[in-house]
């Protein structure tokens, strides 16, 4: 009794005001519901993560009138949470426990600017006492910063280089001027992005993904159930997940190595495939950095020649981040990749659509670098 | 930029006493003797809970930097260091700093934001001059 994802709801995107996260959330889930085939009332297993501007919870549950679940949690693992929602449906479904679990990720930190209040995720303002108010202190209270201090640890070990990250914002945009959904569809050069004002050296505005209002949902149920439903079933191969706890001190490997490291192996050996055999590549990609590091991570080319990897062509010739990704299409957490993925998966990715899409690998990255997740998805079952 | 005000709670308040005269607290372990950040709660060699403060020696190198563009301030400098203990620490840098931080040696000197706690920061262990 294998798993699939037999739905996908994807709301209206981006600069979308006057909703809030449950009402995203409610409404990605019937738009998967309905994509699926199925009505709300046949989902019986509900698994929610909420994003910075919360709410996203057990609540769903009323919101959606959905009475007798037999699967209800929220789930918080970051920007690994899609691909961990997607892997605990799946036991769910394998087990028989359950039949239709929706899993859905919606945020609304965008503020209309007329209401003259600023994104929530500029961070600037807050004021906790603590530690954190320490760190804020001292003026690192954004992700940004945070994974500038990985990426300039990647560049001094690695030789790594700002140009070489302009190539994946350069390759990513030229897949989102292709992708009806994505927010930036005007070409970018890499004078471009290195002309892109400074947000955090050495990461410049286009190293960084979009902020979007928004909400996503899919729907895991059997290859079983799925049969009889309209859309293509994409087969859940292989998971897996890795939190690398990095020891803040001699030894750590904090920007230089990711969990993609274990949690790859794990998802790939479950699949019963190896690297060389994936066709389409959805990573998350917080910023450039995490793109070049999971390629790494992944063994798409070996530790410490991501940059050359990516600058020497290979975004020409390897499938990845073909809607544009968080950085050019919508940042819905681990469900801008996993969207992305249902999408090549099935094959309906119109004038991006990628010829070969037999084999899919999916990421989520959260925290600074600290939670990953991975997926193996497929048209064809096991 | 200069620092933020931050106030100090009850996991902090040994941190800020020490910072108030001058002293940078880390965590020391009664087991292991081994070193760890002022945030640990548990030994990071030995797993162990039993954790004191002791005062480090303030000195150590950068790990990593970032100058930080924010709207509205100039840029600053903020870093991972790695003190000579062994414990990373992510805190403002300042002073005259070169171009490139990689490895720069630096000692904690301590800020005196108003209304706050004294706020820890990392500047070059020598004055530094351009070539
Ligand atoms: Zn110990």
């Amino acid at each position: 009794m294998s798993a699939v994802i037999a739905g996908l709801g994807i709301t209206e995107m981006g600069k979308v005001y006057g909703r809030t996260a449950p009402e995203f959330a409610a409404d990605a889930v019937r738009l998967a519901a309905a994509d699926a085939g199925l009505t709300v009332s046949d989902i019986d297993g509900l698994l929610t993560n909420t994003g910075i501007s919360g709410d996203v919870g057990l609540n769903l549950q009323r919101d959606l009138g959905l009475r007798d679940l037999r699967l209800l949690s929220e789930v918080q693992a970051y920007g690994s949470s899609a691909g961990a929602m997607v892997q605990y449906a799946a036991m769910a479904v394998e087990s028989g426990m359950v039949d239709v679990v929706a899993c859905v990720f919606a945020d609304a930190p965008l503020k209309d600017p007329s209401s003259g209040a600023g994104a929530a995720y500029a961070g600037a303002g807050r004021r906790p006492a603590g530690w954190q108010g320490l760190a804020a202190a001292s003026g690192i209270y954004s992700a940004n910063t945070m994974y500038a201090l990985a990426t300039r640890r990647h560049m001094r070990t690695y030789g790594t280089t700002s140009e070489q990250l302009g190539h994946i914002a350069v390759a990513q945009r030229a897949w989102a001027a292709k992708n009806p959904l994505a927010q930036m569809r005007d070409p970018i050069t890499l004078a471009d992005h290195q002309n892109s004002r400074w947000i955090a050296e050495p990461l410049h505005l286009l190293d960084c993904c979009l902020v979007s209002n928004g909400g996503v949902a899919v729907i895991v149920t059997s290859a079983d159930r799925a049969a009889d439903l309209p859309q293509p079933a994409v087969h859940i191969l292989g998971w897996g997940q890795a939190h690398p706890g990095y020891v803040m001190g001699p030894g750590s490997e904090l920007g230089l190595v990711s969990g993609a490291a274990i949690s790859g192996p794990t998802a790939l050996k479950m699949a019963g495939v190896t690297i060389a055999d994936i066709d389409v590549v959805e990573l998350y990609d917080c910023y450039t950095f995490t793109v070049l590091l999971s390629l790494e991570d992944y063994g798409f080319c070996a530790k410490g020649e991501g940059g050359p990897f990516v600058a020497g062509g290979a975004l020409g010739s390897l499938a990845v981040n073909t809607g544009g990704g968080q950085l050019s299409s919508y940042y819905m957490w681990g469900m801008t990749p996993l969207s992305e993925a249902v999408i090549q998966a099935r094959g309906q990715g119109g004038e991006r659509q990628v010829p070969r899409h037999d084999l899919v690998l999916v990421s989520g990255n959260g925290g600074l670098l600290d939670h990953h997740s991975t997926l193996i998805l497929s048209p064809n079952p096991r | 930029m200069p620092v933020g005000i931050v106030q100090r709670d009850a996991a902090t308040a040994e941190f800020f006493d020490g910072t108030a005269r001058g002293d940078l607290l880390i965590r020391h372990c009664d087991t292991c003797d081994g070193w760890s950040a002022p945030q640990a709660r548990t030994c990071p060699h030995c797993a162990s809970p039993g954790l004191s403060w002791a005062p480090a020696a303030g000195t150590g190198k950068v790990v990593t930097w970032s100058v930080v563009h924010t709207k509205g301030l100039p840029p600053y400098t903020v870093g991972i260091v790695e003190l000579d203990e062994g414990p990373w620490l992510q805190l403002q840098l300042t002073g005259d700093l070169p171009e490139d931080l990689a490895d720069l040696r630096v000692r904690a000197t301590f800020e005196h934001p108003e209304g706050g706690e004294a706020v820890p920061v990392f500047t070059p262990a020598r004055v530094w001059k351009a070539p």
